[in-house]
Parts: structure tokens; C-alpha cells; sequence
């Protein structure tokens, strides 16, 4: 699989290689409009991640052009400008979805798999890891082929797991991805780890292969 | 001290002035009069004294005019001596039986000599009274007066008035004026140079505050904005960090506990962000939004915060609230409301929302009333809560204010009470 980062920060370009790296990504990189649009044009990518405000010219614009050349790579647009315009332009011109800074790797990850996996019509329509797999279209999960029934949480919870297997993810970026924005405002985290602790128990019951493990009372990991 | 009108400043030591200048020409005036009269008077005298005289030559009855009659001379004669041959003319009083008083007359008092006797001829003529003169005077005076006084009012009552009009319609746009508001000064159709330079250097000066707040609000904004990448980086870089497998647990929840923190300001920020947004005017206006919605999806986005405070919440639908604000900001002003009245409840404590057509009224538990000046001031905070970032009721106020037509009041009874109103 192959990921173009088109971005101007030196080193956020190189936390987020890092970290795709990780997930078995080959990961290329474009820090201006030109080099950008060259690469667009002589290679396939499986997934963009794009940033709007390049030196050169408008990631809005590459966007432009990428439908032009009828590329069927999914797009992220990963902005500072956390501007709503942007975003539904973004969206009109046929990215696939929209990341503002400062967001999570872990949720990155998640985002990247799915934009991926949307584009990918002829291949996997499943995100897997050990004898989990998901169809998140239809919001389903099995084990071993048997179906495994979750509430809309636990499946969230699972989802950020599976797309980010072995790697920790802290319990402050699982409340905000799976509760939303609002989290930072609650007295404790505690909610995480009553939800963690029923997903556990169904995907025991259910003999999956995957436990999912606390780290130091900071975060959890699926292994 | 009572602050005067520049109007009526002027015109107090107008009429003072001139009461000083009528008086003091009114003086002058009498002076030269009464002069000029006195001179024609006497020359008459000393005419008629040479006719007398020259009469008395021929026709020596008028020597004997010992009293006044119809000619109104006299002749009296002197015993000889030296008698100067001066005329001497003096004002006296003379009874008059037409006037049944005396009245002043002008006398002329000459010495002359006819075949060697000597003779004192008095010729009187009557003269001008001298008081009522004054006295008539002094009443035309004082109807000049007054007219002049009355007019000088009218005239700067109306000429005043309308030459005034561009200050006073000047002066009522500046009391409306607010900075970074999207008022202008209307040009001011002045014909006074004066009021044409006052314009001219007020809108200059605006021209210039409005270019520094805009800056200053830019700068936020961009300040913001240029933050959101360093942040991203830095706690990017902790969460690849956390995944190293020789971390000891010590430094891992040190770690956690700076990326935390990191988390607070990426709020604080994004915050900032919106407030500037919303004061810079980027949010575009829109359709009709129906706010009843609106609060279910929040309370719904704001499901585990009220699980976890474990509020108890009742909602009350009277009416559909709708109002033309932009989505966005819309979302935002009842979060931040709604999301301000869990998280400063009391934990297990109320939550109440009602809507009705004009009014969400939103209260919630609490022990004390806050400070209604304050509260909505950027960074109040009125615990020590270092999850708040104390501007969700500034990013509240800041939406009410673009939107004329909503109002929102905070009050205390039992409870806090957040009542948004539509006019």
C-alpha cells in the first residue's frame, strides 16, 4: 500500500511517515505544489494525504487535478484551516474526508484504512487483523465468520483498535474518537474503561484471538 | 458645573456687549445731539440779536420792550459803566401758560449801547426738554434693544440651528459607532470649514483604530492558527513516543500526563481560533435553523458527559425556536450552553431545558450565583477548573452579538438560569 503525504512541515511529515511506516505503509512524500502535482501524475497511490495550504499553489486545486486525471486515489485533506468552507469545498471536490490539525496518529491510522478501504471497490471490502474482521459499511463485525453483535460504542472502540493493531492508544484519544470533542470536559475517563471492559468480555466470549491490554492506566493496546 | 450650549455661550456675552455698546453710543449720541441743537438754537439768538439791534437803530420803540411778549425779547436799560459786549447765552426755565409749567428755554444776554445808554437785551427761544429728550432716548433705546437681543436669538436659533445640523447628526452617528463594527461614518454635508475638518480628521482617526483592531484580531487568528502545526507535531511526536517498547511506566504516564496538558492547549486554541472567527465575521449567514434539534444532538454529543456527572436532564418542547443563524454557530452556541451547564453542575444535579417559539430557558443546579458582569468575559473562570478553557460563554456572547435579533440573559433563582430570547 502506498501513501503520498503532500505537506510543507518538515517534521510533521516525518511523525506521520513514522507512524504510517509502522503500519506497513510505503510512504512518499511531496512538500510543494509541483513535486506534488509530478508525483500525482506519474504515480498510484492508494491513499493522499493532503494538506491545503502548500507552497506553489492550493491543495484545493490538486485536488482539482487529480479528478481531472480521473485518479481514483482516496484523499484526505489534513488542514490547520479548520475552516468549514474548506472542508465541504474539500468534500465537493471529491475527498474522501477531512483530518484538522492536531488530530490523533492513532485516529489518522483509522482514517487512512478506511479511506483505503472505501476506494478499494474491487478488492478487500473487510478490515481485518487476526480472526476479527469488519464490514464498517454495515457496521458489522465477525469472528471466525460468526457474527459478533456490538452497540454503536463498542463497535467505534473496535474499529480504533483493529486499524491501529499492537500500537498503544490513550485513553484521551479513544474518549474523543469514540465519545467525540466533548470528553476533555469530563471528571474521569472511567466511561473508557467500563466500555473497554464489555467489549473485552463479548470478544472473549466470542473466542477472538485479540486481547485488548491497559497499559499503565494510560492507554490500551490490542494484541 | 452646567455645561452651556456654544449657542447660548456666545449669546450671553453677545447681549452683554451689546447693552455696553448701545449705552456707551447712546451716550455719545445724546452728547453730539444735544450739541448740534444747541448750536442751531444759538445761532438763531445771535441772528436775532443783530435784527433787534440793527432795528432798534431806526425804530426806537423796541428799546422799550421792558417784557417778554410776542417777540420774546426784553430791553433793559443799564446805568452806565463798563459792560463787556459779550453775548452770553445760558439755559434757564420760563413758565409757559400754554403748559401752565415752566419750560426750558435757551437765553441770550448781550450788552449793547444805543445813544450812549446802555442797554441788556435778552432773547430767549424756547428749547428742547432735555429730559424727555433723554427719556424718549432712552425707550427707543431699549425697543433697539430688545429687538436687536430678540433677532440676535432668532437668527442664532435658526441659522445656528441649521448650521449645526451635519455636528448634531455627526455627534449621534459617533454614539452608535462601535469599533469593528461595520458602520462608516456617513459623509457629513458640511458648508462650515470647521465641521468639514472635524469629519475629515474623526474619520481618519477611525480609519486608523479600525485598521489596528483588524490587525490585532488578525494576529489572534493568525497567532492561532500558525499553532495548530507546531501542536500537531509535538503531540504527534509523544504518541509515537508512548509506543516505544523501552519505556519504563514511570515515563510513560509522564509522558501521558505532557500530552495531556498538550491536549488542553490544542483546545485552548482551537477555541481561540473560533472566537476569532466569529468576531472576524467568516461565518456566512444562512437558511432558518430549528434550534429544537439542534439542542437534541448536542444532548445526544453530550451523552457521556451527563453519564458521567450523572445528570438528570429534563427537556420541554412548547414550541419550535426557530432562528436564521449559521449552522455552525448555531451547533456551537447551544454546545457551549449546554455543555457549560453539565459540566459546572453539581454533581447528580438537574439539568432543565425548555423552548417555546421566543425563548430556550436553560437552567441548571448550583449554589451560588455567579457574576453576571463577568461570566461572559474571556477566560473567567469561577472554580479552579483546569479542564475549562473559560471561553465557551465568551464564544456565546460573541455569537449573540452578531445576530441582532438574540439575546441571552443570565440570571439566579434556586438555579442558573440561561434564558436565549428572540426578538
Amino acid at each position: 500500500m502506498k501513501i503520498l503525504i503532500i505537506e510543507d512541515e518538515q517534521e510533521l511529515t516525518q511523525v506521520m511517515r513514522t507512524s504510517l511506516e509502522k503500519g506497513n505503509y510505503l510512504v512518499e512524500h511531496a512538500a510543494d505544489y509541483h513535486t506534488a502535482l509530478d508525483k500525482i501524475v506519474s504515480y498510484d497511490y492508494d491513499c493522499i494525504l493532503l494538506d491545503i495550504m502548500l507552497p506553489g499553489g492550493s491543495g484545493l486545486e490538486l485536488l482539482s487535478e487529480l479528478k481531472k486525471l480521473r485518479k481514483e486515489e482516496a484523499v484526505i485533506i489534513i488542514s490547520a484551516k479548520d475552516a468549514v468552507d474548506d472542508k465541504v469545498l474539500g468534500l465537493e471536490l471529491g475527498a474522501d474526508d477531512y483530518l484538522a490539525k492536531p488530530f490523533h496518529l492513532a485516529e489518522l491510522n483509522a482514517r487512512v484504512k478506511s479511506a483505503i478501504r472505501r476506494k478499494n471497490q474491487n478488492g478487500e471490502q473487510y478490515i481485518g487483523w487476526r480472526n476479527i474482521t469488519i464490514d464498517p459499511e454495515n457496521r458489522a463485525v465477525r469472528v471466525n465468520h460468526t457474527e459478533l453483535v456490538l452497540n454503536r460504542k463498542e463497535f467505534d472502540l473496535l474499529y480504533y483498535f483493529i486499524t491501529n493493531p499492537e500500537r498503544l492508544i490513550t485513553k484521551t484519544s479513544i474518549a474523543e474518537y469514540v465519545w467525540g470533542d466533548h470528553t476533555d470536559q469530563a471528571d474521569s475517563l472511567d466511561f473508557v474503561y467500563s466500555q473497554i471492559k464489555n467489549l473485552r468480555k463479548k470478544l472473549n466470549k466470542a473466542k477472538a484471538e485479540v486481547d485488548i491490554q491497559a497499559v499503565y492506566g494510560v492507554g490500551y493496546k490490542i494484541v | 458645573m452646567q455645561k452651556r450650549s456654544l449657542k447660548n455661550y456666545t449669546l450671553r456675552y453677545l447681549v452683554i456687549a451689546i447693552l455696553g455698546i448701545i449705552a456707551l453710543w447712546a451716550a455719545l449720541f445724546y452728547m453730539y445731539i444735544i450739541e448740534e441743537v444747541y448750536d442751531n438754537i444759538d445761532d438763531g439768538l445771535k441772528d436775532t440779536r443783530l435784527r433787534i439791534m440793527h432795528e432798534a437803530e431806526s425804530d426806537l420803540e423796541i428799546l422799550l420792550t421792558r417784557e417778554y411778549d410776542i417777540a420774546r425779547f426784553r430791553v433793559t436799560p443799564l446805568p452806565p459803566g463798563d459792560y463787556s459786549r459779550k453775548s452770553h447765552i445760558y439755559n434757564s426755565k420760563m413758565y409757559m401758560p400754554y403748559d401752565d409749567d415752566d419750560e426750558p428755554v435757551r437765553v441770550l444776554q448781550s450788552i449793547f449801547s444805543s445813544k450812549g445808554q446802555e442797554y441788556q437785551l435778552e432773547i430767549y427761544t424756547s428749547t428742547v426738554e432735555e429730559d424727555e429728550l433723554l427719556e424718549d432716548l432712552l425707550t427707543a433705546l431699549v425697543v433697539l434693544y430688545i429687538a436687536l437681543v430678540v433677532s440676535i436669538i432668532l437668527i442664532n436659533h435658526f441659522i445656528l440651528r441649521k448650521a449645526w445640523t451635519p455636528f448634531y447628526r455627526f455627534m449621534e452617528q459617533l454614539r452608535h459607532y462601535k469599533i469593528g463594527g461595520r458602520n462608516r461614518l456617513d459623509p457629513m454635508p458640511a458648508t462650515i470649514r470647521e465641521f468639514d475638518e472635524l469629519y475629515t480628521e474623526l474619520s481618519a482617526m477611525i480609519e486608523r483604530n479600525e485598521t489596528v483592531y483588524l490587525q490585532q484580531k488578525q494576529f489572534i487568528e493568525n497567532a492561532s492558527h500558525e499553532l495548530q502545526t507546531p501542536l500537531a507535531i509535538a503531540s504527534n511526536k509523544l504518541e509515537l513516543l508512548m509506543n516505544r517498547p523501552d519505556l519504563t511506566e514511570e515515563s510513560l504516564v509522564q509522558i501521558d500526563e505532557i500530552s495531556r496538558t498538550l491536549q488542553r492547549l490544542k483546545r485552548l486554541n482551537r477555541s481561540l481560533l473560533m472566537l476569532s472567527k466569529i468576531e472576524n465575521r467568516q461565518f456566512q449567514p444562512s437558511g432558518d435553523i430549528l434550534l429544537n434539534d439542534l439542542i437534541k444532538q448536542a444532548l445526544n454529543d453530550l451523552e457521556m458527559l451527563i453519564t458521567s456527572k450523572n445528570t438528570e436532564v429534563a427537556f420541554r418542547e412548547q414550541g419550535d425556536f426557530i432562528a436564521e443563524i449559521n449552522p455552525d454557530l448555531a451547533s456551537s452556541l447551544i454546545g457551549n450552553l449546554l455543555k457549560n451547564a453539565i459540566v459546572h453542575n453539581i454533581k447528580g444535579g438537574i439539568l432543565d431545558i425548555s423552548v417555546s417559539e421566543r425563548e430556550v430557558v436553560i437552567s441548571n443546579s448550583g449554589e451560588t450565583p455567579l457574576n453576571k458582569e463577568q461570566i461572559f468575559e474571556r477566560f473567567y473562570k469561577n472554580e479552579q477548573n483546569e479542564r475549562s478553557t473559560g471561553l465557551g460563554l465568551a464564544i456565546v456572547k460573541s455569537i449573540i452579538r452578531l445576530y441582532p435579533f438574540l439575546t441571552l440573559e443570565y440570571d439566579y433563582e434556586g438555579m442558573h438560569r440561561f434564558t436565549l430570547r428572540k426578538l
